[in-house]
């Protein structure tokens, strides 16, 4: 259990912060994950795909704190993005990184969903799981939102017209 | 699948992750003999790893170290099992009658009452049958019987995909060859033996009025059918086996697979 703390905390608490979950109620959402996980392995459930187990887990939760939230204070805080103390050779980098990151902001939620889970390893079919959505609405949703990323960074796609 | 001589954004992606079902043969080969495909596909798998970069720099300066929420868990794990060691141990020191409710809400032990008490009435009028007779369904009855499904069939059906419910004419019949008819229906489920997630069919034939009251009930069976589908589908065990094991002795069965000699 300790392992697969240590092997999925950062990965989950990264897509739960992406949920722009404050990080105290983000750890508390994972302890809860664990427990969870601890709870299903004692009754002898599925040990198949537990990092899709975990995930989906994890999104219900999220979603349940943002509806709570939401209830308490309408105003969700924006995320902080630290500046490199090194501007003059991270300049360009970070002006990417931003530009990537207010093109995924725009997105709708369940196109950043497949994006967060997709940038944490996960498989088409397991987002799909996660999400309780199709395969197929999987990979259009990355398709709309790679297009997307691609056109913010300039990469062409000429050749479909060729 | 092809747009213009060339793959699409949507078949490369597919492709990526080797979930392109149609024409994906017909696609490689394109994409070794097209220049312009594989340098799209470039892009993309960049632009995916552009972005997981970045999402992984703006938000890992947010982590914090795990050593503390590590201790947490390994704390509240040991206080999770010390409470059901000590709850184990109280069920099995206290007396029968404590233990028969022990951690069970007042309203359970209500229904036990109700259900022994119209037990009990039907008894006295001389038929029917007793909660804990009905853990194990009467084999003559409800052999248990499947439906012709493969292993794919069984580990790809969704929950939706497998209907559960039973017809209201089909429980009423249950009710009646099991000389129940007196009895109120929601002290029982209405049971597959062979659960449809292991291939069981419909038939009345593998169906039986599982009481809830008993030790050994409805809720109990259900946990013993999640864990041989997950042994399944793992391909730990084999269907036949689940199939012939769930509907001989269902009860030897959850032993066998939770290592235990009661239920949890």
């Amino acid at each position: 259990m300790v392992a697969m703390f240590e092997r999925h905390r950062n990965p989950l608490l990264r897509y739960l912060l992406s949920f722009r979950i404050a990080t105290p109620d983000a750890e508390e959402i994972v302890q809860e994950v664990f427990l969870s996980l601890f709870q299903h392995l004692r009754r002898g459930k599925s040990r198949s795909n537990l990092q899709g187990w975990l995930f989906k887990v994890a999104h219900n939760l999220a979603l349940k704190n943002r509806m709570r939230a939401q209830r308490q204070s309408p105003a969700a805080p924006e995320a902080q993005t630290d500046s490199a103390p090194d501007p003059e050779k991270q300049m360009a980098d970070l002006q990417r990184q931003n530009r990537l990151l207010a093109v995924v902001k725009a997105l709708p939620e369940l196109d950043r969903c497949c994006l967060s889970l997709r940038a944490e390893g996960l498989r088409y079919r397991e987002i799909a799981e996660v999400l309780g959505i199709s395969l197929g609405s999987v990979a259009n949703s990355l398709e709309k939102s790679l297009s997307r990323l691609c056109r913010a960074d300039e990469c062409g796609r000429s050749h479909a017209a060729q | 699948m092809l747009h213009s001589d060339h793959l699409t954004d949507r078949d490369i992606i597919l492709l990526v992750d080797g979930e392109l079902r149609s024409g994906a043969r017909a696609a490689r080969e394109h994409l070794e003999a097209c220049w312009s495909c594989r340098s799209r596909m470039a892009e993309i798998q960049g632009a995916i790893t552009d972005f997981a970069r970045a999402y992984r720099e703006s938000l890992d300066v947010q982590l914090s170290p795990a050593a503390g929420p590590r201790a947490l868990l390994k704390a509240q794990l040991e206080t999770d099992v010390v409470r059901n060691v000590e709850h184990e141990a109280a069920v099995q020191t206290s007396p029968w009658w404590n233990r028969l409710f022990a951690g069970q809400s007042i309203s359970i032990a209500a229904s036990l009452m109700v259900a022994c008490l119209v037990v009990f009435a039907i008894f006295a009028r001389g038929g029917g049958w007793r909660a804990g007779d009905l853990a194990i369904p009467r084999n003559s009855l409800t052999p248990g019987e499947t439906r012709n499904v493969t292993i794919d069939d069984v580990c790809g059906a969704t929950q939706g995909d497998t209907a559960r419910t039973v017809p209201v004419s089909l429980r009423k019949q249950v009710f009646r060859e099991y000389g129940i008819n007196d009895m109120r229906p929601n002290a029982y489920e209405v049971d597959y033996l062979i659960t449809p997630e292991l291939g069981g069919s419909s038939s009345i034939r593998n169906l039986w009025p599982q009481p809830y009251s008993a030790v050994w009930n409805a809720h109990v069976k259900d946990e013993l059918e999640d864990r041989l589908h997950g042994l399944v589908c793992a391909g730990q065990v084999d269907l036949a086996t689940a199939q012939r094991e769930i509907s001989r002795d269902w009860i030897g069965a959850y032993k066998k697979y939770f290592h235990t000699d009661k239920p949890f």
